[in-house]
């Protein structure tokens, strides 16, 4: 099976306080594999890895390699503009910008320089379906991005990812602020990009891992416990820890 | 019981002290309006401050009698000229021409006084100021009327109806107007926020943005908030001796509003740093999060998500610079100075409307209804300008609501 990202000995820390311990890991391509573990415990920072956004933080420091197609994305040659645009994001809270809702979706691409209006209505045209948003916005798609119900702003913000075509789609938490009704559509929309996506997603519901994953890792106090197949991962734990996480004895 | 007589003794205090500064502010402006009113008119802000004064000829062709129907002035009907007593916005007395009728000889005036303009004709217009005319009587004597003699308008009318020829008149144009300083004012306005808003935006950016928590930043970030202290006739200092010679590279001889923009120009450097900073603060962190996370570069980020939704607080910025330049007047005292100039260019002097007020007022005998008159002015100035500026920011952030 190829792999997307191969992580070996990832350290990271925040000033003094180590975040992730020795981390290793294979992530695979074209599946959906699910980061969970109680809050705290690295996940979303492990994720936030993956396209260099800790960068952003001050007084990260990271150590080990992340080789993403054989290069290490943490060498000093490596273009994060380049990156984020093979390694698209989710966040947790929908984040639209106060644009129209067209303007939100051609904003990655115009900044890579795309000009022609032609492609640009084929590209919102596109990423909207995939996210299964056109049916609903296609007749409002000049009016303000903050106009979407919570749900809508985020399959939105998927739209966006989508737009510039990348390889892979981090997911921070992409359900937790949305009622039942916009996530289960959002679980469907995962069921469906992962033919063309690697996904990688951050979730604090062991039902949403197990529903819309292949891969899950657990993760605890900056350690992956233990990663394999979802299935294998919620009926046969290896270890003990893990089998006390998903049975809710504590987290 | 004892709460609620501490309730009602705050409740008390706060209405007192809001009611207190409603009546300050409200009775400074009940005093500006009604010494200043009466002087405000379309004339005051059309005319030029600086009166021409004209010597002129009248071709004296008395062939008919003249007519006029709404004159409330002393009219006369051998001339067409109707006069009328009035009293200039500097306390003058004085004859101006209230009418003019069709095809009267005052109509072609020809100058009299020597050199270029000599045998041109002059224009009569309402308004204009008669000091003096020379003119010969039914006798055939020479004589004189007009202001010269403390003669008023219907003395002016009756020497005139007496007379058989006019030699010369001696006539001013109106004065006392503000256009020169009204236009050199937004100028002042125009050339301090062109140079100002680039910087204070980009520095405002580079604070909020670039800026890691190095001590270097922080010292420069208490050093921009000092400056906001330091009293603006340093500034004006400052400005006579280190931006003076830039601006004698665009042909500034003295004191210029090119010199005064640039000395506003670093005053308002630290208002609208603080205002866009404070709203840089504001604009959530996950929509740059997001902007990057699409591979947008930092300043594509900055200019194209960031920025636009700053734009209430670069707006704020603006609108108190424009408060800021319109009220200025220690600083302009060397840099912009205080001579009147009815046409400025960026590269000469000229006076804002607040310092005006001060050369009106600090003058032998204080002018106290043309400065009240003045201030009415700035205040609808600064009123339209921020009505414009909102009009203009609402459209600029209309996509961005």
């Amino acid at each position: 099976m190829d792999t997307c990202f191969n992580v070996t000995d990832l350290n990271l820390y925040y000033g003094e306080k180590q975040a992730l311990k020795n981390i290793n890991i294979d992530l695979y391509k074209n599946k959906v594999t699910a980061f969970i573990g109680p809050s705290g415990c690295g996940k979303s920072t492990f994720l936030r890895c993956l396209n260099r956004m800790n960068d952003l933080i001050e007084g990260c420091k990271i150590e080990g390699n992340i080789l993403k197609d054989g290069i290490n994305i943490y060498e000093t040659k490596t273009d994060v503009v380049e990156l984020r645009t093979k390694v698209g994001m989710v966040f947790q809270k929908p984040n639209p910008f106060p644009m129209s809702i067209y303007e939100n979706i051609v904003y990655g691409p115009k900044c890579h320089g795309l000009k022609n209006k032609a492609e640009l209505n084929k590209i919102v045209e596109k990423s909207l379906k995939q996210a299964a948003l056109w049916d609903e916005v296609h007749d409002r798609l000049h009016e303000s991005a903050l106009g979407l119900s919570g749900g809508q702003q985020q399959r939105l913000c998927i739209a966006r990812a989508i737009a510039m075509q990348p390889e892979v789609i981090l997911m921070d938490e992409p359900t937790s602020a949305l009622d039942p009704i916009a996530t289960s559509k959002i679980e469907e929309l995962i069921e469906t990009l992962k033919n063309d996506y690697t996904i990688i997603i951050v979730t604090h519901s062991m039902q949403q891992a197990s529903r819309v994953s292949d891969y899950t890792a657990f993760f605890l106090l900056g350690d992956i416990i233990e990663y394999d197949k979802t299935s294998v991962i919620f009926q046969n734990p290896k270890d003990k820890r893990t089998e006390d996480y998903i049975t809710g004895r504590f987290g | 019981m004892s709460r609620k007589l501490k309730d009602s003794l705050l409740n008390s205090i706060t209405y007192l002290c809001a009611f207190l500064g409603v009546l300050v502010l409200g009775s400074i402006l009940i005093y500006v309006l009604i010494n200043g009113l009466k002087l405000i008119n379309v004339d005051l802000l059309k005319n030029d401050y600086w009166s021409k004064n004209y010597l002129v000829a009248v071709e004296n062709d008395q062939s008919s009698t003249f007519e006029c129907d709404g004159c409330k002035g002393y009219f006369s009907s051998k001339w067409g000229v109707s006069f009328i007593d009035e009293v200039t916005s500097h306390n003058e007395k004085v004859i101006s021409v209230e009418y003019i009728a069709e095809n009267s000889p005052f109509e072609q005036l020809t100058s009299l006084t020597a050199g270029e303009t000599y045998g041109q004709i002059v224009p009569m217009e309402k308004g204009y100021m008669i000091e003096k005319i020379d003119y010969i009587d039914s006798e055939g004597n020479t004589a004189i009327a007009g202001k010269i003699l403390k003669q008023d308008a219907q003395a002016l009318q009756e020497s005139l109806d007496n007379a058989s020829s006019i030699t010369s008149i001696y006539m001013k144009s109106p004065g006392g107007g503000i256009r020169g300083s009204l236009i050199a004012t937004l100028y002042l306005i125009l050339i301090s926020l062109i140079i100002s808003l680039p910087i204070g935006i980009a520095s405002a950016i580079y604070l909020n943005e670039y800026a890691d928590k190095s001590k270097i930043n922080r010292w420069l970030r208490q050093g921009i908030e000092t400056l906001t202290g330091v009293p603006s006739i340093v500034y004006g200092l400052m400005g006579v001796s280190v931006l003076f010679p830039v601006t004698t590279v665009f042909g500034a001889t003295g004191t210029s509003i090119l010199l005064g923009g640039l000395t506003m120009a670093i005053i308002l450097l630290p208002t609208i740093i603080r205002s866009v900073e404070e709203a840089l603060i504001v604009v959530p962190q996950s929509l740059r999060d997001a902007s990057l996370s699409l591979g947008a570069t930092k300043s594509q980020t900055i200019f194209k998500v960031v920025l636009p939704c700053c734009m209430n607080g670069i707006l704020t910025g603006v609108l108190l610079s424009i408060g800021r330049v319109i009220g200025e007047s220690a600083a302009l005292i060397y840099t912009m100075g205080t001579f009147i100039s009815d046409n400025p260019v960026i590269n000469g002097p000229a006076t804002s409307l607040s310092l005006m007020i001060w050369s009106f007022m600090s003058a032998e005998q204080p002018n106290f209804e043309l400065a009240c008159a003045i201030s009415i002015i700035i205040l609808s100035v600064v009123l339209i300008l921020n009505i414009v500026v909102k009009i203009v920011g609402k459209k600029l952030s209309k996509n961005f609501v």
